[in-house]
Formats: structure tokens, C-alpha cells, sequence
């Protein structure tokens, strides 16, 4: 049997297709123009990767914000529940996750089960997201790939506010016309940024075994300066950090399908009736020889 | 056609059929700001009470000329649309000091002037101790002068008296309707609710009346649009008028069964009775019923409120609503977080423009609580 989870996202749409409790393709592309035809490629991508059809596939979960498009799915999750389930899932030991993304960033304390026990997320201002790193990259002169690397090789951070991105955006002009080096605005960038997510993660109490998922979860000076202001390491996951809701999805996709099989199952007993049960033919009684009375 | 489409149509737009049958009768209309303003004291006047909405409102062009970014946008919208004219059709404006935004819009309204008629401040004190009661009973003296000057009428203790009788029987009527939503089945959702308060506050009171009286007939008939409901959710905060929103909070199975806001339980929460001065039983009424955060001397009375509310209506979780730059909320969702958290009770606090979008975000915070407080039952 084959899981699907679909995340479509405001910048890349992801799909992990899970196959034995294993993941066996997943796809990350950019977003389309709609959400729906987003979810459409990047799922035909993974099956195809997986050497599988659609007509493989057992049940399919949306997630992301483009959820509600996804017209083919069986079920949607937020991705906040995704995120969560999808982490716990590459990590057992993951309790709390700080997942950035491209326009949000939300944090999420998990139960023993991986399911959502509390979280925050970020309000309307996109400070603290992929979208501002994205922003300032450009204003900076460099790829968003590079943003990180260059933050790495700094001598120092230089102050950059982290209120709007608007602002943080004029403080990196105004570094730039002084002549300063790039490597120590771009260092500035990472830890406005990353102060701005530990500052969402204190209205939450994070468990120990948190972790870093989604795309800026990929520029390693974001995350190691979000170490820093949390105090904390951030436990390993065994998949790229990116596909997390995507896989949480997929994961959910499999415990509706459980559910409802146990649900039928369930259903089946207490509608069997009582005459109908052969007692000689009931295997696995033990100790009964079917004689009894 | 049922009774709720046409309460729908009566929340959606700022005037009615209802209210332009009172102009033709030679009746005024009087806008009311806040539920601390008695709308009987208005009535006894002669005039048809009007709750103040920014209901119809398009955005915040005009009123941004008077307020700040950093102003709540109820005060914003409802100042652009009294700037556009959707209020020309009242006699004047009761405002209240509800808090410092809507000091303001007071101040601002004075200074724009739209042909709103009159306009009135009603000073309420911030708590309800004896020397507080004494100085709004001189401020409700206060109303009805400015009430009998700009109208022309006079309050009397029997014209006051008639008009506290029609609002108790609008008050248990309504309580009626709002306690058939503890039904395993509630017959109302919350978005139909909001609409028949958002409907029966624009219209003359005697028509509020027939109007809940025809909603209770179709409640009791049976009827239950949402089935029954996944979750059961209790909705606080104050100035709460979006059917938009509302529907948001009831998606993914969910329903609200009752609530703690101002177009809500603190409309209708205890009569004011017919005995002794009917003055002074209006204004221990309104200090006494369940109260709104700008209240100083009653957060546990609020909290306490919420929380029996929540057991008797079976209420799965709370949702802390309030809108963007509204301090007294905060500090309110901020108590009520924790009170809530040591009863047991899962809550969500929710920041929100007033029609102001958002509704990716918002939708993701709703359904992921509502998965929350799923994966604990």
C-alpha cells in the first residue's frame, strides 16, 4: 500500500509518497500559478520516481495552504499537525519542532505520539520567514543559496533590525552604502531572523528534542544562530527537513486509512450475528475443541 | 422562507426595511456605541436604538485620515463609513468611553460631523462598587436631558418602565433561543446566531421581538444545520460582527454553542425587573450583568462566567477572540489563557482586523487547534 502527502506551500509544493512504513519517492518544486495543478505535478514527479501510479495509491493527505485545492485528496491536515507528525516520524526522539517556511513560521510542541500537544505561530508580518531571507538575499546582491555560506564567514553580525522586513531591508541598504562587508550583513540578516523565531518560540514550552524543519531549515547560519538564542542543539532528522509536512501528510494518510479499516472491522463484529459464528471453524481458540456448550 | 435568511439579509447591511418604516412613523433613530448604553433609556426617548457596526464597510481610507495605523479597525471602519454617509439616516450617536479608541472616535466624529444628528457622551465608570453605580445613575439622569432636548421627549418613570419591559421580554426570548444551543444538536449555529443579534439590534424593538419569536418556532421545529457537531466551541471577546469570521471558527465540523461577547450573552444576560425606580434597577442592571473587560474589579467574575458557561453549554474549547491594537483584550485573553488551562479547558486566542482578511492564516491556527484538542479526546 501506498501513502501519499501532498504539501503545497507558498513557495515550493512537496510530495512523499510512503510505501511499508518507508519513504519510497518524494518531489519538491516550486510553486505554480494554482495550488491544485502545484499538487498535481508534484505528485505525478514522486510516482513516477517510485515507479508507481496513481491508481497505487490507498489515500492521499493534503497539506499547506493550498490544502483546500487539492480537490484529489482524501483528507487534509494543517500543516502544523503535519509538520509535527512528519518530524516525529524521520526523528522519535523530536518533541519540539521550529519549522520556517516560506511566508510563516510556526512552533510546535508534540506529545509522545507525535500529535500536536501546543504551538505558535508567527502573525501576519512575514519577519521571520523564508520570503524576508529571499528579500534581503536580493537586496544583498547574493543567491538565497548563498545568503547562508556568506553569513558563516563573517567576523562579526552587523545590527539589522528584525520589527518588518521593510525595515530590515533599509538597515542591509544602509550597511551596503557604507561600504561593509557582505559576509557580516549577511550574518546580520540570519540572526534578526533567527531572533525573531526565538522569540515566537517563547510563547510556547519547548520540549526537549526539538529540531529545525521546512526550507530555511537548509541555510545552516539561520540555523545555527536559532541554536544560539534558544540554547538548545537541534536533533538530526533522517529526511531533508523541507519534506516534514509533506511526510507528516502521508502519515496521516495512513492512520485515516487504519482508522477506518479498525472502524469497518468494528463494524463487522457487532453486526455479525450470533448463529452465523462456527465455533469449530474459529481458529486460534485455545483450549476449545468446538464441543463446548 | 425561513426566518434566519431573512435575518441574514438584516445583518448584512447597515439599514433596513424596518428602520425606514420607523422614519416614515416619525420615529429617530438613535445609534448606541456599546452594551453599556441602556437602549431603554433611548426607546422611553421615543427613538428606535441602533447597535453601531461597521457591518457594509469597504475599507478604512477616509477614517485612516483620523486614525493611526495603530488604532483598533473597528473604530476605523465605522468612522470611514459614517465619513461615506451609511449613518445619515440617525438623529444622533450615544458613545461610550468603552476605551481610548473609542474616546477618540467620539472626539474625531465631533471634529468630521457627519449629519449623524447629535452626539452624546456616556461617561461609564470601570467598576461596579456602590460610588460607581451612584455616578452612572447621574450619567444615565445625564442621557436622558440631552435625550429630551435633541427629541424632544420626556423620560418618564411609565415610559421608561414600558421600554424595560419590551427589552426583558427581547432578553428572555433571547436567552431562550441561545439555551436550546446546549442540544446535543444545537438548532443554531453561531454564524446564525450573530446574524439574528446583528439583525435584532438595527431593528425597532418590537420587531426584534416577533423576529426572535418566529426564530424560536423554527428551533423548535427541530431543525439542526450542522448536525451534530465534531466539536463544541465557546467564542469570547467584544466587538465581534463578521458572519465571515464566525463561519471561519465553525469549519471543520465545529460549532459555537455560545459565548461571552458583546452582540452575545452581554446583550442579553439578566433582566432589569420591574421593581422599584425604574432608573436606578436600569442602571444596577447594566453594572451588574455579565461584564466587559474594560471592567476593572471583575476579571474572576468573568472568568467564572466563562467557565460555567463552558461546562453548561458542553463546550469542547474556548477560542479567545480579539481584534489587532485592542489592549483590553489582551490583557483579558492573556488571564483568561491560563484560567482556562488550570480548569481543563483547551483555548485558542485569535488576533483578527475586523474584516480584514487573512483567512489563510487564521484557518491554518483554527484547524490545527480544533486537531489539538481532537487528538486529546
Amino acid at each position: 500500500m501506498i501513502y501519499a502527502g501532498v504539501d503545497v506551500g507558498s513557495l515550493t509544493a512537496k510530495a512523499v509518497l510512503l510505501r511499508d512504513g518507508r519513504v519510497a519517492a518524494w518531489h519538491v518544486e516550486p510553486v505554480s500559478a494554482t495550488p491544485g495543478e502545484s499538487a498535481r505535478r508534484v505528485l505525478e514527479a514522486a510516482l513516477e520516481k517510485a515507479q508507481a501510479r496513481r491508481d497505487d495509491l490507498t489515500r492521499v493527505c493534503a497539506t499547506g495552504y493550498g490544502r483546500h485545492e487539492m480537490t484529489f485528496a482524501d483528507l487534509e491536515r494543517s500543516e502544523i499537525s503535519c509538520h509535527g507528525l512528519g518530524t516525529f516520524t524521520s526523528n522519535p526522539v523530536v518533541r519540539s519542532v521550529i519549522d520556517i517556511g516560506g511566508q510563516d513560521c510556526k512552533v510546535v510542541v508534540l506529545d509522545d505520539a507525535g500529535l500536536v500537544d501546543d504551538f505558535a505561530m508567527n502573525d501576519k508580518c512575514a519577519a521571520g520567514t523564508g520570503r524576508t531571507l529571499e528579500l534581503l538575499a536580493r537586496t544583498l546582491g547574493v543567491s538565497l543559496g548563498e545568503l547562508g555560506p556568506r553569513a558563516l564567514r563573517a567576523r562579526r553580525a552587523l545590527p539589522v533590525s528584525n520589527k518588518c522586513s521593510i525595515f530590515m531591508e533599509l538597515d542591509v541598504m544602509q550597511w551596503m552604502h557604507q561600504g561593509r562587508r557582505a559576509e557580516d550583513i549577511a550574518r546580520g540578516i540570519t540572526a534578526s531572523v533567527a531572533r525573531r523565531v526565538a522569540a515566537l518560540a517563547g510563547k510556547v514550552t519547548l520540549r526537549p528534542g526539538v529540531c529545525i524543519s521546512g526550507g530555511v531549515s537548509k541555510n545552516a547560519a539561520v540555523v545555527r544562530e536559532l541554536e544560539l538564542a534558544l540554547g538548545v542543539r537541534f536533533v538530526p532528522l533522517a529526511h531533508d527537513p523541507q519534506i516534514m509536512g509533506a511526510l507528516g501528510a502521508a502519515c496521516f494518510a495512513r492512520l485515516e486509512h487504519e482508522r477506518a479499516r479498525e472502524h469497518d472491522r468494528r463494524v463487522l463484529r457487532a453486526s455479525d450475528p450470533v448463529s452465523s459464528v462456527d465455533a469449530a471453524a474459529t481458529p486460534d481458540c485455545a483450549g476449545c475443541t468446538g464441543g463446548a456448550p | 422562507m425561513s426566518v434566519f435568511s431573512e435575518l441574514r439579509r438584516l445583518a448584512e447591511a447597515p439599514h433596513n426595511d424596518y428602520l425606514a418604516a420607523a422614519a416614515r412613523a416619525g420615529r429617530p433613530v438613535v445609534g448606541a456605541f456599546c452594551t453599556y448604553v441602556p437602549e431603554e433609556l433611548v426607546h422611553a426617548a421615543g427613538a428606535v436604538p441602533y447597535r453601531m457596526r461597521a457591518v457594509g464597510s469597504s475599507g478604512t481610507a477616509l477614517g485612516d485620515t483620523y486614525f493611526s495605523s495603530a488604532n483598533c479597525s473597528f473604530v476605523r471602519r465605522v468612522m470611514d463609513q459614517g465619513l461615506r454617509g451609511a449613518f445619515d439616516f440617525l438623529a444622533g450617536i450615544v458613545f461610550m468611553n468603552g476605551c481610548d479608541h473609542n474616546r477618540r472616535l467620539f472626539d474625531n466624529w465631533r471634529h468630521a460631523n457627519p449629519a449623524t444628528g447629535f452626539s452624546h457622551m456616556l461617561f461609564v465608570p470601570h467598576a461596579g462598587s456602590p460610588a460607581c453605580l451612584a455616578q452612572y445613575r447621574l450619567e444615565l439622569d445625564k442621557l436622558a436631558r440631552v435625550l429630551r432636548e435633541r427629541l424632544g421627549v420626556e423620560v418618564t418613570d411609565d415610559r421608561l418602565r414600558a421600554s424595560i419591559a419590551l427589552y426583558d421580554r427581547r432578553r428572555r426570548l433571547l436567552r431562550e433561543l441561545a439555551g436550546l444551543r446546549r442540544a446535543p444538536e444545537p438548532p443554531v449555529t453561531g454564524t446564525e446566531f450573530l446574524a439574528l443579534m446583528l439583525a435584532v439590534t438595527a431593528v425597532p424593538p418590537e420587531d426584534a421581538v416577533e423576529l426572535i419569536e418566529r426564530a424560536l418556532e423554527e428551533a423548535r421545529a427541530g431543525r439542526a444545520p450542522a448536525g451534530t457537531p465534531k466539536l463544541r466551541i465557546f467564542v469570547t471577546g467584544s466587538c465581534l460582527e463578521e458572519l465571515s469570521h464566525l463561519e471561519l471558527v465553525e469549519s471543520h465540523g465545529a460549532v459555537v454553542v455560545a459565548d461571552a461577547v458583546c452582540l452575545g450573552a452581554r446583550t442579553f444576560d439578566r433582566d432589569v425587573g420591574d421593581a422599584g425606580d425604574p432608573m436606578d434597577a436600569l442602571a444596577r442592571r447594566y453594572l451588574a450583568r455579565v461584564s466587559c473587560p474594560r471592567m476593572m474589579d471583575d476579571v474572576k467574575g468573568r472568568m467564572a462566567y466563562t467557565i460555567d458557561a463552558v461546562r453548561a453549554y458542553a463546550a469542547d474549547a474556548v477560542i479567545l477572540e480579539k481584534l489587532e491594537f485592542c489592549s483590553m483584550m489582551s490583557g483579558e485573553n492573556y488571564i483568561a489563557g491560563h484560567e482556562l488551562a488550570k480548569a481543563g479547558i483547551p483555548s485558542l486566542a485569535l488576533t483578527r482586523e475586523l474584516y480584514g482578511g487573512e483567512v489563510g492564516q487564521l484557518k491554518t491556527r483554527i484547524q490545527a487547534f480544533y486537531e489539538k484538542v481532537g487528538n486529546r479526546s
